[in-house]
């Protein structure tokens, strides 16, 4: 079992600055709009407060109605939440007076595709001991494995849950590792110079004692079929995703993911970190698209914050976030190539190259090719270098050609077809009722882009169409990403050309720091300089969601902020988690080799399934 | 008993042979992979040696020199037969192949078409032993496409052959590539090559047909639980045999050890030069196939064979037979 060892060094408590409004509750939501005031209608004393709050429509409900407001909003014609995005929950432990005396939230993220609305549903729940709340499976299909990771992290029970299992930690885990109670890092880490030291007696006992498989095979799978074990290490399952498959001959009867092999408790770690050093763990989580993650968490502080960007830093962002996703779907198609058509296929090898020029020009801005870190709250790190745009502009025009090259490959090879068509189809109907996001979601008939319709850093600005197709498979989806590199090279275009002149970041001193040579001469710009280094900003109490169109799909940031410097809870909607839920449905009645045709479709990077 | 002519130079003959083909396939591996990184747009091997020359040697000995892991769980026995029984063969089919005048092959037996049919049969028994041998599913698997498959291509390749043998009258190689052969003999048998290649391409497990091997979805199929040099024997076979399937395919398309229009024929020493020329140009396509072209799925692979190969080469030989009785 776990122990915290006597030496565990309790890490500091983050300075509050003897503020005695922190921590603070998120403040209620105020005001009204059409949607929350039909609901109250409809549902009376179930909702315990309703309105808007950081610019989002937030209804707090009672447990035993949830289940019925999730139907209504998903039945009612005028309401029309066709899909829940993301579910998360608080343990409002630590906070001063968590609401009614009630110490865990589960949170909802709701969406209207059609409506272009979204809507946050909070459920505080009753009992503190055993907190045990409806599943909403039985509504939104996609629930299931949010609510598996809650359950897991947070140690909430859903009721009527189809699969209650722990989806991230290990089976025998002792504890709930994202309730406030759990010191961050529940094992000490031994430190010392001298190796006599009593710190390192415990070393290599730390970790927890391996437990063999146990015996019984995945529910609703039987022995009389073969069951084979794709992964953890294996070579097309893009990291360490485990898939227990039963096969009938090579068809498939039934996939069961097994995740959290690349578990790394970001949440948790963010929850330890002030805001602004959180940037640089967003890189590690989709460790392709490192650019658009940090967008999407500097966004959401942003948000919390109400700063206003500079143009100039608006546009930049704009250009890192389609340069990455032009990058990330090249390494896309190259292993989604490779996994399919074989080792021998040189499309790896044709992308990698388009994809080394753009790291080339991530490089020239940051100086990193990897894990960037280069967008920051309030503006970007560095100004561009002088030579970036004539760069950026050589390689636009590469690129087109370099996309008419790979499609020249692959798009009316028959065998290429013959192995995407068809394969993994996923109905309008399924796709939303899941809750998957991005080309998932264009490829199955939704014309749905958070850039156009939920717009951010400016998007509203550009000309650029949204790839949609219907066909529902792998080939649709294909199509849908080849597409979207094309719209990307015309965003970076039309970017260029409006590039502006001036900051590129925020002047806000409590933000953003002052230039150096201000510190010679003001004093104002010195006390920023220091307070800022030494704790950070503070976020305002309150709650927000923020979600961005990353190259997978709809990356989102939920914070809690109790007023200090450090998130009082941040939760992370990575899109290759929930995308990776289809994968049972899409494989089955399939051929083994659709299993790695469906994993490369639906473009899963671990370090964010697993976060 | 004529011990000299029976049994040395055979002997002598053999071991030659053997070493030939051994080296050939190392450096095949070489020429693959130098060839493939062109088509990748990277160097390839060249550390070891100019250009890289040194790279199979280094090769060959790294896994002489690799520990031998026998795993708890195989049947041992029938796990170690498994590469020697996909090597021998590979070997044993050259006995029939006539690589120059005069010297014609090791055995110029009149049978040589049954004999690299009845050989080719046999080498799926190592893949499918060492599959079954190596008790892990994703051997299995592999170990049961590998005889689908390769059964499967056997039927359309000897369809194939048995055409071929028809316009040349006999069983023999030898007498295959010394007859001449009139013009539209060979544009009726040129009009098969495509189809004969890609009977080949699927007999010898190579991209885009290497589905027993399939790494994106068995890992490495029947060699999973092999390491060392018993993996090796696995790709030293694979690499005889393209050299072997080229060769026929030299021997029987393009006049194996003759230069066209009776050219130089009489320069014995020429013959095993143009032949391997004439194979290393076939082993090229193999490189290119594999460099450009996507796998299909496994049970497309298996449609392909029996709903469009079979009943082609059925057609084939029926029309061949017509020919056979017209104008000969």
């Amino acid at each position: 079992m776990l122990k915290v060892s006597p030496i565990h060094r309790q890490y500091e408590v983050l300075p509050s600055l003897n503020d005695p409004s922190i921590p603070a509750m998120a403040p209620m939501p105020a005001g009204e709009t059409a949607d929350t005031q039909r609901i109250v209608e409809r549902f009376g004393d179930g909702i315990l407060a309703a309105g808007v709050h950081n610019g989002q429509q937030i209804v707090y409900v009672q447990p035993d109605q949830l289940l019925n407001l999730a139907k209504f909003l998903k039945e009612d014609a005028e309401l029309a939440y066709e899909a829940l995005i993301d579910v998360s929950a608080v343990d409002c432990s630590k906070l001063p007076q968590p609401l009614n005396g009630r110490r865990f939230q589960t949170v909802y993220q709701l969406r209207s595709y059609a409506r272009k609305q979204h809507i946050t549903v909070i459920c505080p729940l009753e009992n503190d001991e055993e907190p045990q709340v409806d599943s909403l499976t039985s509504v939104y299909q996609g629930a299931n494995w949010p609510e598996r990771e809650v359950l897991d992290l947070m140690g909430i029970t859903f009721v009527n849950h189809p699969d209650p299992r722990r989806i991230l930690m290990p089976a025998h885990w002792p504890n709930h590792p994202l309730r406030k109670d759990m010191p961050l890092g529940g094992e000490e880490v031994p430190f010392s110079f001298t190796w006599g030291d009593p710190e390192f007696e415990t070393l290599g006992k730390q970790v927890l004692p391996a437990e063999s498989v146990p015996p019984e095979v995945p529910p609703g799978m039987s022995r009389e079929n073969m069951i084979i074990n794709m992964g953890p290490h294996h070579p097309s399952t893009h990291g360490v995703l485990r898939l227990a498959v039963e096969l009938d001959g090579e068809t498939v009867i039934n996939v069961d993911a097994d995740l959290g092999y690349l578990h790394s408790g970001f949440e948790k770690t963010g929850e330890n970190k002030r805001y602004k050093d959180f940037v640089y763990y967003t890189d590690r989580m989709d460790y392709l698209s490192s650019m658009n993650n940090n967008l999407g968490y500097v966004l959401a502080v942003e948000k919390m914050l109400g700063l206003e960007i500079p143009e100039r830093a608006q546009v930049i962002r704009v250009i890192m976030s389609e340069l990455q996703r032009i990058s990330s779907h090249l390494f896309w198609l190259s292993t989604h190539a490779l996994d399919v058509c074989g080792t021998g296929m040189s499309l790896l090898m044709y992308a990698t190259r388009e994809r080394e020029r753009i790291l080339d020009l991530f490089e020239m801005v940051c100086g990193a090719r990897l894990t960037l870190s280069y967008i920051r709250v309030g503006g970007v790190w560095k100004d561009l270098p002088p030579a970036f745009l004539g760069n950026l502009r050589h390689l636009l025009e590469i690129l087109p050609a370099a996309f008419d090259d790979y499609e020249a490959m692959l798009t009316d090879a028959p065998i290429w077809r013959e192995r995407l068509e068809g394969i993994g189809h996923l109905s309008r109907e399924d796709v939303i009722n899941m809750g998957l996001t991005g080309p998932m979601l264009r490829g199955s008939g939704v014309d749905w882009d958070m850039r156009r319709d939920v717009p951010y850093c400016g998007y509203e600005n550009y000309e650029f169409d949204v790839p949609v197709r219907t066909a529902g498979d792998c080939y649709a989806r294909y199509e849908v990403r080849m597409a979207e590199m094309r719209q990307s090279v015309r965003i970076l275009n039309q970017a260029i050309a409006r590039l502006p002149e001036g900051p590129y970041k925020t002047e806000d001193r409590k933000v953003s720091l002052p230039p150096r040579a201000e510190l010679d001469v003001s004093m104002e710009a010195l006390i920023h300089h220091f307070k800022l280094v030494t704790e950070g900003f503070h976020v305002p109490a309150g709650l927000g969601y923020h979600g961005i169109e990353a190259s997978k799909g709809e990356l989102g940031f939920f914070i809690y902020s109790d007023g200090s410097g450090v998130p009082y809870r941040l939760h992370v909607h990575g899109p290759s988690f929930n995308n990776l839920f289809a994968i049972a449905k899409m494989c089955k009645h399939h051929m083994l080799a659709d299993i790695v045709t469906n994993i490369g479709s639906i473009d899963i990077v671990l370090g964010e399934v697993d976060r | 008993m004529d011990w000299l002519n029976l049994v040395i130079l055979p002997a002598i003959r053999v071991i030659i042979m053997i070493f030939v083909l051994l080296t050939g396939a190392a450096y095949l591996t070489w020429y693959e992979r130098k060839l493939i990184s062109r088509f990748q747009i990277r160097y390839g091997p060249n550390r070891a040696g100019i250009y890289g020359l040194l790279q199979p040697a280094a090769d060959g000995i790294k896994a002489i020199f690799k520990e031998e892991i026998i795993p708890n769980h195989v049947d041992k026995v029938i796990y170690l037969m498994g590469p020697a029984l996909a090597l021998i063969p590979a070997i044993v089919i050259w006995a029939v192949i006539p690589i120059a005048k005069e010297t014609p092959a090791i055995a110029d037996v009149n049978i040589g078409f049954l004999w690299i049919l009845a050989i080719a049969g046999v080498e799926s028994y190592g893949l499918i032993l060492a599959g079954w041998s190596s008790n892990n599913n994703y051997s299995l698997l592999g170990a049961l496409r590998s005889s689908a498959q390769m059964i499967s291509y056997e039927l359309p390749m000897g369809v194939f052959l048995a055409s071929v043998l028809m316009l040349a009258g006999s069983f023999s190689l030898v007498e295959l590539v010394q007859n001449p052969r009139p013009w539209w003999e060979w544009i009726w048998l040129w009009a098969m090559f495509p189809f004969f290649f890609i009977c080949i391409l699927a007999e010898t497990n190579r991209a885009p047909f290497d589905l027993p091997e399939t790494e994106n979805e068995l890992v490495a199929g029947y060699q999973t639980e092999y390491g060392g040099m018993k993996f090796s024997l696995f790709m030293i076979a694979e690499y005889i045999n393209m050299i072997t399937t080229s060769t026929i395919m030299a021997t029987i398309f393009f006049g194996g050890w003759k230069l066209p229009f009776g050219i130089l024929q009489n320069v014995v020493i020429l013959g095993p030069f143009v032949l391997l020329a004439k194979v290393l140009v076939l082993l090229f396509l193999f490189v290119w196939v594999r460099a450009s072209i996507g796998r299909p799925r496994y049970d497309q692979l298996m449609s392909f064979t029996w709903k469009f190969l079979l009943p082609l080469s059925l057609v084939y030989m029926f029309i061949t037979a017509l020919l056979t009785i017209q104008f000969k």
